[in-house]
């Protein structure tokens, strides 16, 4: 079932942003979108100290200002059309983030908790292949693009 | 001129310019752009042919054959941080 979303929703839903993000709040934005939610699951990256055998020290997010935006509104439409779920929240952060801080967060609503999980997995997948973002990390020997040796 | 902007590891390899003026002299496609970046810029060249960094005009994925028009906006994205081997 996909609601009819009224204009502005795009940006509660959907936001690319420096600052951390509350989890607790995000997923209370989602629950109040109807009575009808059952079931809510939760995707939430967070920044690890190692990487390909590396440690990591901090990482920084680099987006494509408008395009990150627009392919996560994206994402949340094809989420709302093509599975049986209610709402989606998705945010990702960019800048610099120390180890253990959030990165990204996928919320999903739905009557049952089947169709939430399937839409968060593929939510997040989906986002981490198209988005264009980007993350140096930080390493004692040095700064490292992902994927900077393909 | 048309302007293209850099990102993450394009954006070092042109000396970390967060953008590039050029000039498209022997056409408008995307293809013609690549030849240029070839010149100048031959790792970010190779790495598009590659297929490891795409251009984007108007925040859409291009193909060799789309026309580039003055005043559209055209990108170099590196494999995003997503990329089959990274992941959180």
């Amino acid at each position: 079932m996909s609601m009819q979303q009224p204009a502005g929703d795009d940006a509660k839903f959907v936001r690319v942003q420096r600052e951390d993000f509350s989890v607790d709040a995000e997923i209370n934005r989602v629950r109040g979108r109807s009575k009808r939610i059952g079931g809510i699951s939760i995707f939430l990256g967070t920044a690890r100290d190692r990487s390909k055998g590396r440690d990591v020290d901090r990482i920084t997010f680099e987006h494509y200002e408008g395009m990150a935006q627009k392919t996560l509104r994206e994402i949340r439409e094809r989420a709302l059309k093509d599975f049986d779920i209610i709402e989606v929240a998705i945010l990702h952060r960019y800048g610099e983030i120390g180890i253990g801080e959030n990165i990204v967060l996928i919320v999903v609503g739905a009557e049952h908790r089947a169709e939430a999980f399937r839409a968060c997995t593929w939510a997040i997948d989906e986002l981490k292949r198209i988005t264009p973002i980007w993350k140096l990390e930080h390493t004692p020997e040095g700064e490292v693009w992902v994927e900077e040796h393909p | 001129m048309i302007t293209v902007r850099l990102f993450g590891m394009t954006k070092m390899l042109a000396g970390n310019q967060g953008t590039l003026s050029l000039n498209l002299v022997n056409g408008r496609r995307v293809k013609d752009l690549v030849g240029v970046l070839e010149t100048g810029y031959p790792a970010i060249g190779e790495l598009i042919q590659k297929k490891k960094v795409l251009v984007s005009v108007n925040q859409e994925i291009a193909h060799e054959d789309t026309t580039i028009q003055d005043g559209d906006e055209v990108a170099l994205l590196p494999p995003f941080a997503g990329g089959a081997s990274a992941g959180c």
